[in-house]
């Protein structure tokens, strides 16, 4: 049963890019929310991911724990953890609320460096018409 | 079932230049706990000591609810040392040195010693002194798992070991603890291969434990702010803040987040706070200094 998952499921991790934990939380919403885990998929065991991904095992039951209190994923007694049937739903609004976190941050900070309604609308504006998400 | 690994309790030693402790170390059962501190802090030391190397001034330590002493011949058929210092020349290779130790252990998985000698690429048949340091090192990790003891501690596993060996060195450590009944203590300078192994965290300077605990609360708890302020003698003597740098009003602290909160050093006057997190190692090397 476990070898149907695919093998590269989240991207490697590393001490360098922040708390290995958080993103091992962000990886798997990533992949919750774009649908590579559908609702009610199967999660690698704790052990199995802190062998691909080279992490201790309290940094992935730390992941699957703030998941878990998200209500993105499930732990089923005996029988494994999987992404909650509303999981990308869930995924995704915590996503949001996170982005719009992200935004009023940098609308502080252009707003600390003089920038008028106006320039840090504009500035949005050009990220997006760069980025295309 | 929850019982620790090792627990060490006031432990005191004391050298005509040094003087380690009163320390007290927790090591759960289960984990990584990868000790570290600055050269000449104490890790082996204390490692020495639990393994009855020294005899300690006072204090206690205690390997899985036994005492290391009274019941010493009980703690060494669970719990397994390697040494870098240890030179195993004199056995020849390292075909005849495996053979003289695992005589001692009626565990001893063969199987699993020549499976750790593949994986780390030890060829035991080669003549221990035209063995690399690393590999000499790798020998002796090798012998302290190849038994499935409880605990197993090692001296600096990764002394000498360029960055693939020490990955792979340890990726044999996580493996050794899944079963969560085997508990490995290292003491390493390999910090951020410790940050991404190691379940527990303990910190040691000048004999004295600076920090203990999980190392993803460890990461968490340091943060590196940035922030504008006219008078900084408010925070150069805060408990907490380490001034990293400044310039003018500008500054930049290590702050322990669990004694200051944004808001508080707001308080003091600290504008346009931004904080970043820190890596293991430069939390260290921030504690370290003087």
């Amino acid at each position: 049963m476990s070898d149907k998952r695919p093998a590269c499921l989240l991207p490697p991790v590393s001490p360098a890019a922040g708390p290995l934990y958080q993103q091992i939380v962000d990886n798997l919403k990533r992949a919750i929310s774009d649908g590579r885990l559908a609702g009610g998929a199967p999660l690698p065991s704790f052990r199995q991911l802190a062998g691909e991904l080279m992490v201790s095992l309290i940094t992935v039951k730390r992941a699957y724990e703030e998941l878990e209190r998200d209500g993105i994923i499930l732990r089923r007694q005996g029988l494994g953890t999987f992404v909650a049937r509303d999981g990308d739903d869930r995924s995704r609004r915590v996503k949001t609320e996170r982005a719009e976190e992200l935004l009023r941050a940098g609308a502080r900070e252009a707003a600390e460096a003089g920038l008028k309604e106006r320039e840090i609308a504009e500035v949005f504006r050009r990220i997006l018409a760069k980025e295309k998400p | 079932m929850n019982q620790n690994a090792v627990e060490i309790r006031a432990l005191e030693k004391h050298f005509p230049r040094f003087k380690l402790g009163p320390l007290d170390l927790t090591v759960p059962q289960g984990v990584i706990y990868g000790l570290i501190g600055p050269n000449g802090a104490g890790k082996t030391t204390t490692l020495d000591l639990i393994f009855g190397l020294g005899d300690p001034d006072a204090g206690a330590i205690k390997v899985l609810g036994l005492d290391h002493r009274r019941d010493e011949v009980a703690v060494k058929r669970q719990a397994a040392y390697a040494s870098p210092d240890a030179s195993f020349r004199a056995w020849g290779t390292g075909r005849k040195l495996i053979r003289f130790v695992s005589g001692f252990y009626p565990a001893w998985d063969e199987a699993y010693c020549e499976k750790l000698l593949a994986e780390l690429h030890v060829n035991p048949d080669e003549k221990i002194t035209a063995l690399s340091s690393g590999s000499r090192v790798k020998l002796g990790v090798i012998i302290a798992l190849a038994w499935h003891p409880k605990v197993v501690v090692l001296d600096e596993p990764a002394a000498g070991l360029d960055a693939i060996s020490k990955q792979q060195v340890f990726a044999e450590l996580l493996a050794a603890v899944q079963d969560e009944e085997r508990t490995v203590i290292v003491s390493s300078h390999a910090l951020t291969d410790l940050e991404r192994f190691a379940d527990h965290i303990g910190m040691i300077k000048n004999g004295q434990l600076l920090l203990e605990g999980p190392t993803c609360r460890i990461v968490e708890r340091f943060k590196l702010l940035d922030f504008v302020s006219e008078d900084g003698a408010a925070f150069v003597s805060a408990d907490g803040v380490f001034i990293q740098r400044h310039e003018r009003n500008q500054w930049q602290a290590m702050v322990d987040t669990e004694r200051h909160t944004m808001e508080s050093l707001a308080s003091r006057g600290a504008r346009q706070i931004s904080a970043t997190p820190m890596t293991l190692e430069d939390i260290f090397v921030a504690l370290g200094k003087d």
